[in-house]
């Protein structure tokens, strides 16, 4: 169950990095960042303010979100032509970040409150109720993101811009407003995973890298800009995060998804559901 | 980029050199000793990074190839007792067969997902580091081998290169011979060729050039210098340890590209700028050691927002206003 829950954090950290990279062609390294400083938003908001969980966590995802905006007009927007220079600013950002908040928070694992309290039956396995609670609280969001995509205008444009951007640019469509929408959607889906990923367990400084690799991994297995591919994916990575310390042990585990994403990249570079540029 | 001279006039590369010599005698205390040895070893592994840079492809696995070096380096003096003179290079080629064997998949991928390839590997082979026990000593990591010793040099008979000081000569002779190597590689018709690669890599492969062959070739050359620089820091400290925290974990990865990218990326001189200025800058900032990455990683934005060149393109704001004045001459088209 705790892999299940965890392969659904993971999905919406690579749904926003796969919104962002397909948008802006820039890999966000500093996704992992804005994934842990959105849990620390919510741990000062119930723990200071006394807000509820699920309050805390919108308000903290609306919080990222506009960090997002900032980052996306300041930093991204003016390397967005420059892929090298990008990278550069996405781990300068990681770096600035982290200890930013090694030296605001302190090393220190805090605690935010628990998703649900107590055991769930299911045909007679006995499943603590807060992983389901985060489960949920995912797939929502996972949804959510689908239906805006499927349904709204502004949606259909950030569809129609990560298909070809010069394309939509003819259809008089902003690309720099679509780039901000993607970086402010990204990075309130982080917030709300680094949200579930605290409450199920600690917040620390540096709990944004394994999720930062996790959702890297996921979109290069399902592809680059690919939203269907992120999902399947992420179950997948999900399940062998599942079993394979089970059958083959622990070392394997943490080498394995590697070994699978250069078999992936090797092969077909534009991964599962990609599209060959 | 090949008909532009250096800017560091030879007088400054004696200077350098000389003040490179003086400065542990001056300075004499063995923590600042040990300071500009690790300096040198960055300065070597920045430089070999933006080799690959040469082929228009950014690295961020090159700390996992150091750590191949290194381990090799360590394991044939501590197991096989083999002298320094020997597993140096033999790291170098480790590491370097190493990069070629996976420079033939890594290679044919471009920009952003080779930099997700290497540091991909890099990360592997650190988990490989922690987790092969029998070899490696897990967690624990490696304690108690030999630094350099004595060695024999024909001509001079033995030189016992077992103090800090020693040993920083021996590091310092070491790095500006692959730095001399590396420059040759770049002005030469290889480096010239990969720059071709660079520009406009279908044109090149068009006019008979093997992009992917070159290419390799480029990154085998890069990762055996790395392999050296590890071996060379695995002596330096004689402990290694493959902890997230320490040398091989991805903290040293990101700095070594912003030590590249902050010293000029398309200069030979860029990365040496750019690991003395950054190094030391961490060095002054330790009283705020927190603060560390928050200021490194400020300079690497600002450097890439407002300087996209570099420290070493500050030189030169005197040139562009002259390149403005007197026109480039249009090159006379041949009937």
């Amino acid at each position: 169950m705790n892999g299940l829950a965890l392969g659904w954090i993971y999905v919406l950290m690579a749904l926003g990095l796969t919104l962002i990279f397909g948008i802006m062609h820039i890999m966000q390294f500093a996704h992992g960042e804005i994934y842990m400083l959105g849990a620390y938003v919510v741990y000062y908001l119930t723990a200071s303010f006394g807000l509820p969980l699920l309050a805390a966590m919108a308000l903290s995802m609306v919080v990222m979100a506009g960090v997002g905006l900032v980052l996306e007009r300041f930093l991204f927007r003016p390397l967005k032509m420059d892929w090298a220079s990008a990278v550069v600013g996405a781990t300068g950002l990681t770096l600035i970040l982290q200890s930013g908040s090694v030296v605001m928070f302190g090393l220190y694992q805090r605690n935010i409150p628990l998703l649900a309290q107590g055991p769930f039956n299911i045909m007679g396995t006995v499943v603590p109720k807060d992983r389901i609670a985060a489960v949920m609280a995912a797939v929502i969001l996972s949804l959510a993101l689908y239906l805006f995509l499927k349904l709204t205008e502004y949606g259909q444009a950030m569809v129609a811009s990560a298909q070809s951007s010069e394309g939509a640019i003819l259809q008089g469509i902003n690309p720099n407003r679509m780039s901000a929408l993607s970086m402010a959607i990204g990075c309130a889906l982080a917030a709300a995973g680094g949200t579930l990923a605290g409450s199920l367990f600690t917040l620390s400084p540096y709990m944004g890298l394994v999720p930062l690799v996790k959702g890297i991994t996921i979109i290069v297995l399902g592809g680059m800009g690919s939203l269907p591919g992120a999902f399947i994916a992420g179950m997948t990575l999900g399940l062998i995060d599942g079993l394979v310390p089970i059958l083959f042990g622990a070392a394997w585990a943490s080498i394995g998804p590697l070994l699978l994403v250069i078999v992936v990249l090797v092969i077909r570079p534009q991964g599962f559901f990609g599209h060959a540029e | 980029m090949q008909n532009k001279s250096s800017l560091i006039s030879p007088v400054g590369w004696a200077l350098g050199g000389v003040l490179a010599i003086a400065f542990p005698l001056a300075l004499s205390s063995i923590y600042w000793t040990s300071v500009l040895t690790n300096i040198l070893i960055y300065i070597l592994m920045a430089v070999s990074l933006r080799t690959i840079y040469l082929v228009g492809e950014f690295s961020l696995g090159h700390v996992g190839f150091m750590c191949i070096g290194a381990y090799t380096s360590a394991l044939l003096t501590m197991k096989a007792s083999l002298p320094f003179a020997l597993t140096l290079p033999v790291a170098g080629l480790l590491a370097g067969l190493t990069a070629f064997s996976l420079g033939y998949p890594f290679m044919r991928v471009k920009g952003i997902y080779f930099v997700i390839l290497t540091v991909v590997t890099s990360e592997s082979f650190r988990q490989l580091a922690l987790n092969w026990k029998s070899l490696t000593g897990g967690i624990d990591g490696l304690i108690g081998f030999p630094g350099a010793g004595t060695l024999s040099f024909v001509g001079i008979g033995q030189v016992d290169f077992g103090g800090p000081n020693e040993y920083y000569y021996l590091t310092l002779s070491i790095v500006c011979v692959s730095l001399y190597i590396l420059n040759r590689i770049e002005k030469s018709r290889l480096g010239f060729t990969w720059l071709a690669i660079r520009e406009t890599d279908k044109m090149a492969g068009a006019v008979g050039i093997n992009v992917l062959r070159y290419k390799v070739v480029n990154f085998s050359i890069a990762c055996f210098f790395a392999g050296i620089g590890g071996a060379l820091l695995a002596h330096s400290e004689q402990a290694l340890s493959a902890m997230e925290g320490a040398s091989f974990g991805i903290m040293t990865t990101i700095y070594l590209l912003v030590y590249m990218v902050v010293g000029g990326k398309r200069r030979f001189e860029g990365p040496i700028v750019g690991a003395v200025v950054l190094t030391l800058v961490s060095e002054f900032t330790r009283p705020v050691e927190e603060y560390q990455p928050m200021i490194i990683g400020a300079i690497a934005v600002a450097i890439v927002i407002l300087l996209p060149d570099g420290l070493v393109a500050l030189h030169t704001p005197f040139g562009r206003f002259a390149g403005l004045l007197v026109p480039i001459r249009p090159t006379k088209d041949r009937p």
